[in-house]
């Protein structure tokens, strides 16, 4: 396993890499998309509109034309430069985005209409019964579907590698290369993913167990 | 005579082809019992809504004492912060406790801190006998125990009026006892209250008027007495033999 050691600095970065697109996408994610299913639910048809062409472009092409689009299309279009990793970050936490905005939308719908009805019988604003009774509700029962989200914007961020970036499947295609141990290292680089999600699904587990409410329940 | 809390005046609101309000004037004073009932469907629950501005009337105005709610200037959210209202299924918020579900709108609306909110929360919890029960969600109280949280809820901004859309319709039948003594209690205290209810002992009991109200209009109003023992309508005689009826069954 020595060439692992040798190696290592290439591994850590780029499995620092890995983690940090995959946390920004799933949050960035899930802050656009709430935003985008509340547009989606009461900003009226024009915006609904709006959102359904976003969601079905990141939903109806693959990840890897949407990036080649955001490194090479998008600034030739404008005449600038967009460094890959930004623009990758961006282009993970859109599309994950399009996807949230489904599941939000959805548990939203199923907490939705008698609990908006009693928000505003007590005083409260549309906004208010969305931010202190909706949404609290909304994000517990989408829990789940968030973890899987995870599971799925963890593997596509490999496509990061065609464009040069050096996430975790890049670094271990130049070992690969460079070591001759082909065998060695995609284990590796598959054990290694398999790690970084196997711990974060159980971190969304326990959340959802600490969190969860009685009444407030999905079964998966 | 006391002041009038709420008032509405050519009420109408229509749902396509089905009229659910039809032109219908209504004035509850300070302290007192009206008691809604008629035929399921007539639209009684719709004229409740509109009430309280949950649902937004074709035509006629509202008022809550001087303000008038269907001026467009208005703030609803302020106004319906002085209604209180109760559901006929109960729809407390399910993620909070007893007392989350009291003191949200103390809290959100009325911006109290956050111990005078609590304190004021208990107080509207021990008024409905569910003190006991201030940590506990919705979905571990029965639905007797959720209505009164639900009543408690609607109390606890020492509303002008509170508006009960069948507060017991859709508890069991051996659960709508501790709902009416709630009720009973209120009363007692002098609660301005508009009831939808077929509870016809309760409404003996405590209704300065009954309203009759059917094909989305009132056809009569009286003291429960008249509607005991010689309703003018022939509607209402019909209804009332009907509903004496399935009570001696009960």
């Amino acid at each position: 396993m020595s060439f692992l050691a040798e190696n290592l600095p290439l591994i850590v970065d780029g499995f620092i890499l890995t983690i940090e697109v995959t946390l920004f996408g799933i949050f960035a994610g899930l802050g656009l998309g709430t935003i985008l299913a509340i547009g989606d639910i009461y900003g009226g048809k024009i915006v609904s509109t709006f959102i359904r062409f976003y969601v079905e472009f990141f939903r109806g092409s693959p990840i890897i034309v949407q990036l080649f689009i955001s490194v090479y299309v998008i600034p030739a279009m404008f005449q600038t430069l967009i460094d890959p990793i930004i623009a990758g970050f961006l282009v993970f936490a859109l599309n994950s985005a399009a996807y949230q905005k489904g599941y939000i939308k959805g548990a939203m719908q199923a907490v939705f209409e008698d609990q908006m009805q009693a928000g505003l019988s007590v005083g409260m604003s549309k906004p208010q019964t969305i931010v202190y009774v909706i949404l609290p509700q909304a994000l517990r029962i989408v829990i789940p579907a968030w973890s899987n989200e995870f599971c799925s914007l963890t593997k596509s961020t490999a496509a990061l590698s065609i464009l040069g970036i050096r996430d975790l499947t890049s670094a271990f295609q130049s070992i690969a290369i460079r070591s001759f141990r082909v065998l060695e290292a995609w284990i590796m680089c598959a054990i290694l993913y398999l790690i970084w999600i196997t711990i974060m699904t159980k971190i969304f587990d326990i959340v959802y167990e600490k969190k969860k409410i009685p009444g407030i329940e999905i079964s998966v | 005579m006391a002041e009038i809390v709420m008032e509405c005046k050519n009420l109408w609101k229509t749902y396509g082809k089905i009229i659910a309000v039809k032109d219908v004037s209504f004035q509850i004073r300070e302290g007192e019992i009206k008691l809604v009932f008629g035929p399921s469907g007539s639209g009684k629950s719709t004229f409740l809504r509109c009430l309280a501005m949950l649902t937004i009337p074709d035509k006629g105005d509202v008022y809550l004492r001087d303000q008038c709610l269907t001026k467009p200037s208005v703030d609803l959210n302020k106004a319906r912060a002085k209604i209180g209202f109760v559901f006929q299924h109960i729809w407390l918020f399910r993620h909070l406790t007893a007392l989350g579900n009291v003191e949200l709108s103390l809290r959100r609306v009325l911006k109290m801190p956050k111990d005078e909110a609590r304190e004021k929360a208990m107080e509207a919890l021990r008024l409905v006998k569910m003190e006991d029960w201030a940590k506990h969600y919705p979905a571990q109280m029965s639905g007797g125990q959720q209505q009164r949280v639900g009543i408690a809820r609607a109390l606890a901004r020492n509303p002008n009026i509170i508006l009960l859309d069948e507060p017991t319709s859709a508890l069991d039948p051996e659960l709508t006892g501790e709902v009416i003594d709630t009720l009973r209690d209120l009363a007692r205290m002098g609660t301005t209250m508009l009831i939808v209810s077929h509870e016809m002992p309760f409404a003996r009991e405590v209704a300065d008027e009954m309203i009759f109200y059917d094909e989305g209009a009132i056809v009569e109003t009286g003291p429960p007495e008249l509607f005991f023992t010689n309703p003018e309508s022939e509607r209402a005689k019909k209804f009332m033999a009907r509903l004496i009826k399935k009570t001696k069954r009960e």
